[in-house]
């Protein structure tokens, strides 16, 4: 070798590149060069700080479960396509009883609050079908008594069979769901991470809840732990005696549910009666596909402490202003402590109430769980009273996936007497006149067995020719409860004009201080009203007509059906006009001004 | 008795869910090491890693041999060299992540968390040694990245590292040297070097 050994032969030597040449060669002068055998150091110096990132990676847990959950999803059913696409609540167990022998590290604080002591019986002999359904159950093992630590690393993920059964309850006024789902969890003798991930979905963490339906006195839920720097991820710390599948409920709130009402009214081509259909459309974006779920609506309202929305947005679980109220819940039905007025006893509240009145049977829509499948069963949608607030329970089971949306059919009223109603009021509506259909909520009127909630209603007319319909007008209504009237403003008529025309005008009567001064003086004013129905329906018109002062006298002449004061200044004329045909009545209207008002108190 | 990489996907395939799970868990975090050295980005190799395994699970019918590991890489590798290409377009930058750059999750309340390093000072300087390490790794060509990144991180052999790349091991070893010379210049000073 002639001179130094470079740079670049270093390298090569120290990240064995070289030839067998010449590395021989460059071994042998760093033997005898001290510069290079000092350059070689500074290299591999140099070099050894790449070991900075070299440094073991533990893949995060919410990171397994995704690809575990992409998997699954990837499988027949591909529901919502998008691999990345985040995960609504997946459910991946954790066992820990077959990772005891790994490592077990001191238990951190903040990770791991301090377990409450469990009772620590012996362990109970098992029922044979738990025993025979796995058969890996050691009965005779003592279970640890301080619960084992899991590192993200080491929990063993397992996806979780499908909900079983899953009830949604949703309180359309506070954009809040109570979800409570039915699962077969596999437990292991031992200790047992649940672990739940709410990513990309609107469920409030911090009301979850896990109650086993079975062997509750060998499965003892202890805790939920919210791992540090995971986000949308908790895991319950279980303790089971039994091995095997449990079912378990778990609940929770969440937002991004919601249903509203509308009403589709068919007016008979005399309009004297109405055919009125009820619809319920449940909306989704909470992020979470719901299959095959049992769909409950609250009306009514509801008061809540903290939104839904933005307990699930927060970055952690606890801190809440609410977790100890809610952490407190034990069960579903204790919702009832966010009521203002109910029931404390929650169950009571939802569950127990007596007068289940189901009634009306929809058609169209329909078809057991699912868009576009099954047969065409009709559903009913039953409805349960509940002090002030309404349950409405919808037939069956439906799937709801994330930003659907499912039209249910509510109820059908066939006859429903109604009155059509055209009114004329200069001071509310312009010089327009008004059309208006009305009708109560009572059994006279084929309805009044449940309040009707807030929503649309769109009325048409059957032209009596081959069934055609004719829009008549729509409008928003707001709850109707039993009893009351409704009154439907269906916009303005076409059909039937009012026409009031000023004919005359005059001061007449008046009235002198002792200065010789105006102190007071009549006005009197005649005025020519038509009412004009060009339809081939007679009508009935109610004509305002507002004096602005409550000094007056008035009076009628001509067709004017009948009158009737309508407050202290103004009157109602209410006329029955036949089909195309007029009517014109006038009036003369005298009001007093100044001292003329003295004596006509 | 342990099985095997590739014996565990043939159980995959014949449907036993437990499989892949453990091919993950075996795999996952030298995988999920890689991509965040190689894209620098912890959102980008969280992505990466998942579609990663998820074209392991439909590949699964193509892997013919028992080289699983090399297999695995040259699927992370043509995603995260794929990754540099529509890097060059567009670049996602996560807000609501804490974490640092490297992707190792780290945050600085973490590190001063952390037993090992309970000096500031020290936290400090070895944040930067690992900010220059990182610079100094990005700044290579990705063929020469993936070559440096596989050898060293992940003890790839070089004809590992070739069957990787589809290439011959000589130009693993070129690609080897020059990312080397190129660190040489651009690498922090070892602790305790003398300049």
């Amino acid at each position: 070798m002639n001179g130094h050994a470079s740079e670049d032969a270093l390298i090569r030597v120290l990240f064995d590149l070289a030839s067998d040449e010449e590395r021989a060669a460059v071994q042998a002068h760093l033997e005898t060069c001290a510069a290079c055998r000092a350059l070689r150091d500074r290299l591999a110096a140099r070099f050894r700080s790449l070991d900075e990132l070299d440094e073991p990676v533990d893949v995060p847990p919410v990171l397994l479960s995704q690809v575990a959950t992409g998997l699954r999803r990837r499988r027949p059913f591909g529901v919502r396509g998008a691999w990345l696409s985040a995960i609504a609540a997946v459910l991946v167990i954790g066992s820990l009883a077959t990772l005891e022998h790994l490592v077990r590290r001191p238990q951190p604080e903040d990770a791991m609050p301090p377990v409450a002591s469990a009772p620590r019986s012996s362990p109970p002999r098992l029922q044979d079908s738990i025993m025979g359904s796995v058969g890996l159950a050691k009965a005779d093992a003592a279970i640890e008594e301080v619960p084992p630590f899991a590192p993200a690393s080491a929990i063993e993920l397992n996806v979780l069979p499908r909900r079983d059964a899953l009830q949604l309850t949703i309180y359309n006024a506070a954009d809040l769901t109570l979800v409570r789902e039915t699962r077969e969890l596999t437990f292991k003798r031992g200790w047992n991470w649940l672990q739940l991930m709410w990513a990309n979905t609107l469920i409030d963490p911090t009301s979850l809840s896990l109650e086993p339906l079975e062997h509750a006195d060998k499965i003892e839920v202890q805790q939920l732990v919210y791992p540090p720097r995971l986000r949308d991820l908790g895991r319950w710390l279980i303790r089971s005696e039994v091995s095997g599948q449990v079912p378990v409920r778990i609940t929770y709130m969440t937002s991004g549910l919601s249903w509203r009402a509308f009403y589709m009214g068919t007016l008979t081509p005399d309009e004297k009666q109405m055919h009125l259909a009820g619809y319920v459309r449940v909306d989704n974006q909470s992020g979470e596909d719901y299959e095959n779920a049992q769909v409950r609506l609250v009306v009514g309202r509801v008061h809540l402490l903290d939104r839904i929305a933005d307990l699930a947005r927060r970055p952690q679980p606890y801190g809440s202003p609410i977790p100890d109220r809610l952490h407190s819940l034990r069960r579903a039905g204790d919702l009832s402590v966010w009521f203002e007025n109910g029931d404390q006893d929650g169950d009571k509240l939802l569950f127990g109430m007596d007068g289940r009145n189901a009634w009306g049977m929809m058609g169209g829509m329909g078809g057991m769980g699912g868009f576009g499948g099954g047969l065409p069963v009709p559903k009913e949608i039953a409805k349960e009273g509940l002090s002030e607030y309404f349950l409405y329970t919808i037939e069956g089971t439906e799937t709801i996936p994330h930003q659907w949306g499912k039209r249910l059919p509510s109820f059908e009223a066939d006859r429903i007497p109604v009155q059509s109603l055209y009114k004329y009021d200069e001071e509310r509506w312009g010089g327009q006149t008004m059309r208006f259909l009305s009708f109560v909520n009572d059994s006279e009127h084929e309805l009044g067995q449940t309040p009707l909630p807030d929503g649309n209603v769109a009325v048409y007319r059957n032209t009596g020719q081959e069934g055609h319909l004719a829009y008549a007008g729509a409008m928003a209504v707001k709850y109707i409860p039993v009893g009351e009237k409704v009154e439907l403003e269906l916009g303005a008529a076409q059909q039937v004009k009012v026409e009031p025309v000023l004919m005359d005008t005059k001061t007449d009567h008046y009235a002198f201080d002792p200065k010789g001064n105006i102190s007071g003086w009549d006005q009197i004013d005649t005025w020519r009203i038509t009412v004009t129905n060009t339809r081939t329906l007679p009508v009935k018109v109610e004509v305002y007509r507002h004096f602005g002062t409550t000094y007056w006298e008035q009076t009628n002449a001509g067709d004017f059906g009948t009158c009737e004061k309508d407050g202290a200044d103004a009157v109602k004329y209410i006329l029955a006009v036949e089909p195309a045909s007029k009517k014109t009545f006038t009036y003369v209207l005298t009001t007093y001004h100044g001292t003329r008002r003295e004596n006509r108190r | 008795m342990e099985r095997s990489d590739r014996g565990l996907l043939e159980a995959h395939r014949g449907g036993d869910p437990q499989a892949f799970a453990e091919l993950v868990r075996r795999h996952g975090p030298a995988v999920l090491g890689y991509l965040r050295k190689m894209t620098g980005n912890a959102d980008t190799a969280d992505d990466l890693f998942q579609e990663t395994f998820r074209r392991v699970h439909e590949k699964a019918h193509t892997l013919k041999s028992d080289r699983f590991k090399p297999w695995l890489f040259t699927i992370a590798t043509r995603l995260a060299l794929d990754g540099f290409r529509r890097s060059r377009r567009v670049t996602f930058l996560s807000l609501d992540r804490t974490e640092g750059p490297d992707g190792d999750g780290q945050t600085g309340a973490d590190c001063l968390a952390d037993e090992a390093a309970c000096e500031p000072v020290e936290v400090m300087a070895k944040d930067e040694r690992r900010r220059q390490v990182r610079q100094a790794i990005g700044g290579l060509p990705p063929r020469q990245r993936v070559t440096l990144v596989l050898a060293y991180y992940q003890r790839l052999s070089y004809p590992e590292i070739a069957e990787v790349l589809g290439c011959s091991t000589g130009a693993v070893k070129t690609q080897m040297f020059r990312a080397l010379k190129s660190l040489a210049q651009r690498l922090p000073e070892g602790v305790g070097e003398m300049t």
